[in-house]
């Protein structure tokens, strides 16, 4: 007869029926990973097959997964992408983000190799952070920051050139073939040791695992290429003729320091050159700047100080890692962080 | 027959449909999401669930945001639903046994309690099932109380409903409250067999309807439909009592609402006798702490013509008082002075000039002292020269016990001591003050009642001469009969005026004791007072 006692007891119950049914269904059924790490070269396979109809090879070295994706068009006759292998290029980046955002395997970068399979020495190599993909979908980075961030390289596939160096070689020496292959297994088609190296070539993977610090060193070199001629003191006054960023970590040479080296090779378009002093502080500021975005974008911590060389003119500039990381902050002038030397 | 389990649970599915197709829809909603949820891949899947808290505050907030908008746009007076309906089954938890004071009226409502029970037996001989049952009688005699009682006992569970929340501005609202709660009573008659409803301040839709072009359509229209409610044709007749209660009389009830089949019982609840007082104190006073030694039997005499509610609310004022007065039990003094203070309101002390706290002492002395002798049934209580309200001084008396008439002696005896104030500044100061004009208009209405409407006067006439005011036809009382009518009331107001001068020159020294002890105490209880006239040898007149 007690209405008020019934109800409340009905109530309840339906809640903690509901509750137990909810979390039955999301226990059963929603914690798994979509995409389980035994299984990461099948899906991206069949995910690629499945959606695109496109056969892709995967490989995976630690950390990186590397994909390699011949094409019939990937190049115009201007050496251009073409707008239908750009678009290809696109649906295997998206079913690689899928899967390694979806697994419990913990992967940190993957490289798509694209090939023309008429001229498979030419190539095109996407490194993409895994890290960036995920800010960038969860919004915490935007389009163009991500653009910058990821390593585009259309280059001869390094291994196509030593091939074509070693049988040169062997048939300029009239050596026989069959030492051919074991030279070129044993010295030229070894591990790559850089990013440059990183290719496909006679049906295999030249994949190495890809760490951060090699990742921001490139990143630091394409973005200054990308941003030269966008400065505008430097790109009317220079050419850029080379860029070039690595980590050295802890050598004997460098006496157990890590640190980024930045080398540019810049060639004044006027015949005041670098004597001009503007020009080359604004060469080396624009260099450090772009170091200090990339490293401070990533939060990376494990160096020493920044290297910074002009080949052309011989200046030469260390940041330290302290100085750097105050160089935003507590907007310091860059000629109170940059020690200059010449070599 | 289905069995007793099965009615009860369709009861309860027609009773709460809207809730159980809510509950339905939040199951399909709660497995669809999560359906969907599975469908997405785990770092989409994760993302959506790591929003899901921030969802849930953003959901309250909007939620909550249009409730208060809902409710302040579209709350009970601008025709919603009415929210006070309230219901209660053997919550309302009122045993017989706690309805004390009203022996009567319990006698008459346990046999209505019987009825509703064995409804089924009194309708397999074919007697008459009761439908209605209207409690009437004055404010706080425990006309609710007893209604919840009779819930209780019967086992039924029960609407309650204030009439005035059936009062609309707009046309068809209270009709469609009154279908409202019916359906709902109905309802839950179907599963338990029975449901009472319980309609407080009946007269707010009860009255007589009127039936002009100038307004009343509502009122009328929301009796009509209770009318039909109760005794109309039903699809299936459940068994619903309604209780109706009321302070209105009975005359100012439509006619259509008491008669049989509708409002079949009719319960008056009056106020308590001196036994059923004494045992309202006993069970206010047992929820309290109090002296054991306060004489419960006189705190009843005391409250003559009180109601239940009134005894309550002496005990809970007491309990303040005692409460401020930093003691651990309620004393005599602390029921006194809540009576007063209930009765007559907080003291207001003014500054007076000796001479006229003289002149008041001896005028309430005066009034003391003829109410002690002469009044055949009332009491003096408290005799007190603190100002109170308007009143710069009061004799508070109470009943001794409750009389439904009053003798000419009665009468007499109010307009003797009405006068005794005035006779007493004439006696001690040789002049009168204005501080009488209260007690001469009592006086007077008095003598003129008895006169004019009561035959009361020594010239022997009788007959109701008032009603030649209330007709319109004062002309045809002639000036002889008026003069008359006067001069008889006026001699009954000099009768009493020189009975009063003799007492009051006879017993001076008893008045001017008590206006020394007033002026000396400010205050004096019923104790203090009647010590004094015991030290003269004198004892109170009984009737």
């Amino acid at each position: 007869m007690r209405i008020g006692r019934r109800s409340l007891i009905a109530w309840r119950w339906f809640v903690v029926l509901l509750l137990t049914y909810s979390l039955q269904l999301i226990t059963l059924s929603g914690c798994s990973p979509t995409y389980p790490k035994d299984k990461i070269k099948e899906s991206i396979i069949r995910l690629c097959k499945k959606e695109y109809k496109l056969d892709v090879k995967v490989e995976t070295v630690g950390k990186t997964v590397a994909i390699y994706l011949p094409l019939a068009n990937l190049l115009d006759f201007t050496f251009a992408l073409t707008p239908e292998a750009g678009e290809k290029l696109n649906q295997v980046i998206l079913n690689v983000t899928r899967v390694v955002l979806s697994t419990d395997a913990k992967y940190n970068f993957y490289c798509l190799m694209a090939h023309d399979v008429k001229i498979p020495e030419i190539q095109i190599v996407i490194i993409k952070s895994v890290e960036d993909v995920r800010r960038f979908i969860l919004g915490d980075i935007s389009r163009g920051e991500y653009s910058k961030r990821m390593l585009i390289d259309m280059r001869v596939a390094p291994q196509a050139q030593k091939e074509r160096a070693v049988k040169d070689v062997f048939s300029r020496m009239n050596i026989d073939n069959k030492w051919q292959e074991s030279v070129m297994q044993d010295f030229f088609m070894s591990d790559p040791a850089t990013l440059g190296d990183i290719g496909y070539w006679g049906g295999k993977f030249y994949v190495k695992d890809v760490k951060l610090d090699e990742f921001l060193a490139e990143q630091i070199a394409n973005r200054f290429r990308l941003s030269f001629r966008d400065n505008k003191i430097l790109g009317g006054a220079l050419v850029l003729k080379l860029v070039k960023g690595v980590y050295i970590a802890g050598t004997q040479a460098s006496g157990g320091s890590r640190y980024f080296r930045i080398e540019i090779s810049a060639e004044p378009t006027t015949a005041e050159g670098f004597n001009s002093k503007t020009i080359s502080d604004e060469l080396f500021a624009f260099a450090l700047k772009t170091s200090y975005d990339v490293i401070h974008g990533y939060r990376f911590e494990d160096y020493d100080y920044v290297e910074i060389k002009s080949i052309n003119d011989g200046r030469s500039s260390t940041v330290l890692k302290e100085d750097l990381d105050n160089y935003r902050p507590k907007r310091t002038k860059i000629e109170d962080v940059m020690v200059f030397d010449s070599f | 027959m289905l069995p007793q389990k099965f009615k009860v649970w369709l009861m309860y599915l027609k009773l709460y449909k809207v809730r159980v197709l809510i509950a339905i829809a939040v199951i399909f909603l709660i497995t669809a999401a999560i359906w969907g949820m599975m469908s997405l891949e785990s770092f989409y899947r994760n993302q959506t669930l790591a929003m899901m808290p921030l969802q849930f505050i953003m959901v309250a907030l909007n939620a909550l945001i249009f409730v208060y908008m809902y409710m302040t746009l579209f709350s009970s007076r601008w025709g919603g639903a009415s929210k006070n309906t309230k219901m209660k089954g053997d919550v309302v938890n009122v045993k017989w046994s706690d309805v004390i004071g009203m022996e009567a009226a319990k006698t008459e409502a346990w046999e209505v309690v019987q009825l509703i029970k064995d409804r089924a037996k009194v309708k397999q001989i074919g007697g008459k099932i009761v439908k209605g049952l209207l409690m009437l009688g004055p404010p706080g005699c425990g006309k609710t109380y007893l209604a919840k009682a009779i819930a209780t006992e019967s086992g039924m569970p029960f609407l309650s409903m204030a009439a005035s929340e059936f009062v609309e501005m707009f046309v068809g609202v209270g009709a469609s409250r009154v279908r409202g709660l019916f359906k709902k009573a109905r309802e839950l008659a179907s599963g338990y067999g029975g449901c009472i409803v319980f309609i407080d301040e009946m007269d707010a839709i009860g009255r007589n309807r009127t039936f002009s072009q100038f307004g009343g359509q509502e009122t009328n229209s929301t009796q009509n439909q209770l009318l039909v409610q109760i005794d109309g044709l039903q699809a299936k007749e459940e068994n619903v009592i309604v209780i109706g209660a009321t302070n209105a009389p009975e005359e100012s009830l439509d006619p259509a609402l008491l008669r049989p089949g509708r409002f079949d019982r009719k319960i008056y609840i009056d106020r308590p006798n001196l036994e059923e007082r004494e045992k309202i104190f006993a069970f206010y006073f047992s929820k309290v702490k109090y002296d054991k030694s306060l004489d419960i039997k006189r705190l009843a005499r005391k409250a003559v013509y009180k109601t239940p509610a009134d005894i309550e609310n002496i005990v809970k004022e007491s309990a303040l008082i005692t409460a401020r007065d930093d003691k651990e039990t309620i004393e005599f003094r602390h029921v006194s002075e809540a009576i007063e203070r209930i009765e007559m309101g907080l003291k207001h002390r003014r500054n007076l000039v000796p001479k006229e706290k003289e002149k008041i002492a001896f005028h309430e002395a005066g009034h003391a002292v003829v109410l002690y002798l002469l009044h055949p049934t009332e009491d003096v209580f408290k005799a007190s020269i603190i100002g109170r309200r308007e009143a710069l001084g009061v004799v508070h008396h109470n009943p001794r016990e409750e009389w439904f008439t009053h003798s000419r002696e009665v009468l007499i005896a109010n307009i003797k001591t009405s006068l005794a104030g005035y006779v007493s500044e004439k006696i001690k100061f040789g002049t009168t003050s204005d501080g009488c004009a209260s007690d001469f208009r009592k006086a007077m209405a008095i003598a003129h009642g008895m006169v004019w409407s009561l035959g009361m006067s020594n010239a022997g006439l009788v007959g109701d001469y008032g009603l030649y005011g209330t007709t319109g036809h004062t002309s045809e009382l002639a000036e002889s009969t008026k003069e008359q009518l006067n001069k008889e009331t006026q001699s009954i107001l000099q009768g009493c005026l020189k009975n009063v001068e003799d007492l009051l020159k006879k017993e001076w020294n008893i008045v001017e004791h008590i206006a020394g002890e007033l002026l000396a105490k400010e205050e004096l209880e019923y104790d203090d007072i009647e010590a004094i006239f015991k030290d003269y040898g004198k004892i109170q007149t009984q009737s």
